[in-house]
């Protein structure tokens, strides 16, 4: 064992500064950001002073988990996945609704959503239960039982219902199984049923709405229409289908011996991937299907559900190069930007900032992320080099989902910019993850 | 010790795994990048304007639209005032105070209740009492210090002096339609907008149309003001001179509402520039009752009175088309104007028979006489000497068929037939029976009253034809031209001298001596052709057309009387009343207001 003096040495020493000094620019934005987007609600200093709270009791934990040796987390991977269970479970019970959904716990004076934190949790088991078993990583009982793990979570955030912090889980657990060695071709299958399984409900919502923009007769409305009487989708399947029957005779006819496995899993994949989508097309409602894709046409509904993804890029765009200026912007101070202070603050950054400010927040997070992938190849052992990809891909998915939602490239899921967008429970968590990022970086070379 | 030491290949699989994660992510930022400077440097621009203009709203207050004269700079269009007085959301507020609406109903002894509306979106005022008098104006004005939160504001009416009698040359207005919007809103036209439809409100819309003032003011996603920019007063339209000459416009309307059948039209032309001087079409319609439910009664009603025929109509020419035959027949077939040919009253060709209007028929005539009494038999013989080709040519020479390109709207070109159509339509080929009533104006050619006049107009100046128009030119309110009309003869009918002197004549004789000598007045040369146009549909229509003075050629003047009958009973005396407002010859008869 070390003594207190030395460990504090190693502390001062090995914490990685430039991620520190990346989070805390980060935050900087956040704060002028958030300062500038609660003027027109009048709520700039409550805002600001939630946030620096947050931040505050984050920075005491972040230093806090970077002294704690993550390994421990491995031999406590059982517990903490129970935990983090036991966690949304009483958030059922106990917690208080807003907005109709069922994710809060209401303690008076401030109000915390643990399925923040859970999503951390649950990075940690999972890496865990991977590392432990990748010897078996070649299985499919191995993928099943990860997803099971998954599937665990899902269920109960669904029971909130909370279905943008869902999202987060696919691509995270993917990046995962991805890392551990998991073939590429089982998530590749993964992948094609995960993307019938929501892509079909939201085609069809997509092309109903052309359907009834156009009102004529095109290629696409008729294509609706023969979608919709049915057949016309089963034989769009069957022949995908053939077509891989036939590729892969053919391939073994000259010799490309592939074992039969592979196109029998894929054809499985399409399969349970079409018959998936019936359940979740009927579990969406239409406001979130409609919501989903109205990305690629805003125009359609411009008062309704195009109205934040045009009123977002009218904010970004007219920013221009530099900016209009620090609580300048008219459509944020106008209140024209929807949610401006949480899910849409890059809106804001967009505006006030223009072109230089968003580029370098982008920049910014970008750096971060890199960092968090530095930390993961430079991790003294595979548990904690998952655990840094993990949060790193938790990160990207966020940054990527929340800012192509308000550039209007990606649909609107209500999923906010981790460590930017208002909210103590995700500041929180993200800083609670970065402690750990720190603490796996720190223990590259020695154990303390 | 550490992982990458222990187990090596292992962390070399896992390094590369790790590489293509990071790639992955970089991919996707690069991704983020590019849109980013997509929307904020190519396409910044835009949006920037975009969001000024959601941000800045407008409220209109309607401009007055320009006034038009006539000749005689008599106004025929303007503007009256009313006030209105509104409630506009300013500061918050959705709703006028109680007091503001007890004191408003004291001033203007109604009884207002304001309701607030559900769907009230920004932007809009909330009308809380139209038709002010000016007096109760004074007092709300004065009242400001209660009334605050109540706008007054003028608003425009359109009012038409000569309702009737210059309907279809001023046209009226009405509110855009929205299918017209969407091509009309890069002129800067709006919802809500009046434009003028018909006449010269259509056809100078641009002109007339003033430019709205209002106010420009900043508004949030709610609508609520934020802060008034600035007021800019409405700007009036420029005004319109017209050419027309309201003494002959009354004169002709009168006479034609007081002819057999009160439905018909007349065409007053300078022959020396073009103008128009009046242009009527009877019956007229109140177009100070545009915009009313009594509106609809001029859409049922069977005379058509929306229809400007003067322009819009086709008839068949009938006999004034003669002159054309008479010119065609000169200039092509040396006709010895001594040569009699006899008129038996009825004339067969094959086995049918066409008959002369003179049922016993007119005895010897020739070219002049034939003309001047419009025997038809003559001129079948001509026609039938010309071939149609050459009739067809003579028709077109004289620019049958073509629009005069008068400045006002939905004006018909006309049709002159010709053996390839009659075959592309009916399968039948031409036949000398159709050269025949060619001859003299029947069949399938059509024409305007305003096309005839062009064409008389042009046989007075021998063959130049001046463009008709009826605007003279249009002043803004700076007292600048805006736009003058250039005369403009780029057409000619070229024929000799000697068949413009012969054809002189014979429309001379024929009000002299002919079929039109009710017109005759004393002291006063005119040259003219009556037609009787039989037509398909009823009774036969009157024409008449002609010039005066004959020897140095001021106005040309047609005539015609829907289904009037005789041309030279029931057109000319219309013509006649036309002459004696122009030349204030009194007739004996009480003078037509």
């Amino acid at each position: 064992m070390i003594d207190k003096k030395q460990f504090f040495q190693h502390f001062i020493s090995d914490i990685d500064w430039w991620l520190i000094f990346v989070i805390l620019i980060l935050m900087l934005i956040s704060f002028i950001a958030i300062y500038s987007a609660g003027v027109n609600y009048g709520m700039s200093f409550k805002y600001l002073s939630v946030q620096f709270l947050a931040a505050g009791i984050g920075f005491i934990w972040l230093f806090l988990f970077a002294g704690f040796n993550y390994q421990y987390y491995r031999h406590f991977d059982k517990f903490i996945y129970i935990s983090s269970l036991a966690l949304l479970v009483s958030v059922l019970i106990f917690g208080s609704g807003k907005r109709g959904t069922r994710g809060w716990f209401d303690f008076g004076f401030i109000s915390f959503q643990p399925v923040e934190i859970a999503k951390v949790m649950f990075i940690l088991a999972l890496a865990s239960f991977l590392d432990k078993r990748v010897e078996e990583s070649e299985k499919i009982s191995f993928l099943i039982s990860a997803f099971a793990m998954l599937a665990g979570h899902l269920v109960l955030i669904m029971m909130q219902p909370d279905f943008s912090s869902t999202l987060s889980y696919f691509p995270v657990t993917l990046v995962l199984l991805f890392m551990v060695g998991v073939k590429p071709f089982y998530l590749l299958c993964i992948i094609v049923l995960g993307s019938l399984a929501i892509g079909i409900p939201l085609l069809e919502t997509f092309l109903d709405m052309r359907l009834k923009s156009l009102g004529s007769e095109t290629f696409l409305t008729s294509l609706a229409v023969s979608l919709k009487i049915g057949w016309t989708g089963i034989y769009i399947i069957a022949a995908v289908l053939f077509l891989i029957a036939g590729g892969w005779c053919l391939l073994w006819k000259f010799r490309v011996k592939i074992p039969i496995i592979y196109p029998a899993i894929l054809c499985g994949a399409i399969l349970i991937g079409c018959a998936v989508s019936i359940p979740v097309e009927k579990s969406l409602k239409d406001y979130q299907r409609k919501r989903l894709v109205m990305f690629l046409n805003p125009k359609v509904d411009p008062r309704g559900a195009g109205y934040n993804i045009i009123q977002s890029k009218i904010a970004i765009g007219s920013g221009r190069f530099t900016g209009k200026g620090f609580k300048r912007g008219t459509q944020t101070q106008l209140g024209f930007l929807p949610e401006q202070h949480t899910d849409f603050i890059f809106s804001v950054i967009g505006e006030e900032g223009g072109w230089i400010m968003s580029q370098l927040t982008l920049f910014l997070y970008f750096l971060f992320i890199w960092r968090a992938l530095a930390i993961a190849k430079e991790a003294r052992d595979r548990y904690g080099s998952l655990v840094a990809a993990g949060f790193a891909a938790m990160f990207s998915i966020y940054a990527v989902i929340n800012i192509g939602m308000v550039m209007g490239i990606m649909p609107v899921t209500g999923m906010p910019l981790l460590l930017l967008s208002y909210g103590g429970s995700s500041i929180f968590s993200s800083l609670c993850a970065i402690g750990i990022l720190c603490s796996i970086h720190m223990r590259r070379h020695t154990y303390y | 010790m550490v992982w990458q030491k222990e187990d090596e290949s292992d962390y070399e699989a896992f390094l590369k795994k790790h590489k293509m994660i990071l790639v992955f992510f970089v991919f996707l930022f690069i991704c983020l990048s590019i849109r980013l400077f997509y929307l904020q440097i190519i396409k910044g621009g835009s949006y920037r304007k975009i969001s000024e203009q959601q941000r800045i709203h407008n409220t209109y207050e309607r401009a007055p639209r320009g006034i038009i004269y006539s000749a005689d700079n008599a106004v025929l269009a303007e503007n009256e005032f009313s006030y209105v007085a509104l409630f506009y959301p300013f500061e918050q507020q959705r709703a006028p105070s109680d007091e503001s609406i007890r004191e408003l109903n004291k001033i203007l002894g109604r009884n207002i209740k304001f309701t607030a509306d559900k769907n009230w979106r920004y932007g809009t005022f909330v009308k809380l009492a139209d038709n002010i008098a000016i007096e109760e104006m004074f007092k709300i004005k004065e009242k400001k210090l209660i009334l605050k939160d109540i706008s007054v504001i003028k608003k425009p009416h359109r009012i038409y002096y000569y309702p009737e009698v210059a309907s279809h040359i001023i046209g009226y207005i009405g509110e855009i339609r929205a299918d017209e919007i969407e091509e009309l809103s890069e002129q800067g036209y709006k919802i809500g907008d009046y434009i003028g439809r018909g006449g010269i409100e259509q056809s100078y819309d641009k002109y007339l149309q003033g430019r709205d003032g209002g106010w420009q003011t900043e508004v949030n996603a709610k609508g609520y003001k934020i802060k008034s920019f600035k007021y800019v007063p409405p700007e009036i339209g420029a005004s319109v001179y017209s050419t027309v000459d309201l003494k002959l416009q009354k004169a002709a309307y009168d006479a034609l509402k007081n002819s057999s059948t009160g439905r018909g039209a007349a065409v007053v032309l300078d022959t020396r520039t073009g103008a128009v001087k009046a242009l009527v079409s009877c019956p007229g319609f109140d177009t100070n009752k545009a915009g009313t439910k009594d509106f609809g009664i001029y859409l049922k009603d069977k005379k058509l009175p929306l229809f400007n025929r003067s322009l819009q109509a086709l008839y068949p020419p009938g006999s004034v088309f003669k002159i054309i035959t008479f010119a065609a027949a000169v200039e092509l077939l040396s006709v010895d104007t001594e040569k009699a040919m006899r008129c038996d009253g009825s004339f067969e060709l094959g086995n049918r028979r066409y008959s002369c209007w003179c049922k016993t028929g007119h005895g010897e005539m020739n070219l002049i006489s034939a003309t001047a009494q419009s025997c038809n038999i003559y001129f079948y013989q001509l026609g039938l000497k010309l071939g149609i080709k050459n009739l067809e040519k003579y028709a077109k020479k004289f620019y049958l068929g073509q629009k005069t390109e008068i400045d006002l709207p939905n004006e018909k070109r006309g049709f002159v037939p010709s053996p390839e159509w009659k075959k592309l339509k009916s399968k039948v080929s031409w036949l000398q029976g159709d050269t025949v009533i060619f001859a003299i104006g029947q069949g399938a050619l059509w024409v305007t009253p305003l096309q005839m006049a062009y064409i008389v107009a042009a046989v007075a100046n021998k063959g130049i034809y001046y463009k008709p128009y009826i605007v003279d030119r249009v002043v803004d309110l700076n007292g600048n031209e805006v736009y003058k009309h250039a005369l403009e003869c780029g057409k000619r009918a070229d024929l000799s001298d000697r068949t413009w002197d012969l054809l002189h004549k014979a429309l001379l004789e024929a009000v002299e001596s002919g079929t039109g000598r009710k017109i005759r007045l004393s002291g006063i040369k005119i040259a003219g052709k009556t037609g009787t146009a039989q037509n398909p549909h009823g009774k036969d229509h009157a024409w008449f057309i002609s010039y005066a003075p004959a020897d140095s050629p001021e106005i040309a003047i047609v005539v015609i009387v829907e289904n009037g009958g005789v041309g030279g009973l029931n057109a000319v005396p219309v013509g006649r009343k036309i002459y004696e407002a122009y030349f204030n010859v009194e007739s004996g008869k009480e003078e037509q207001q």
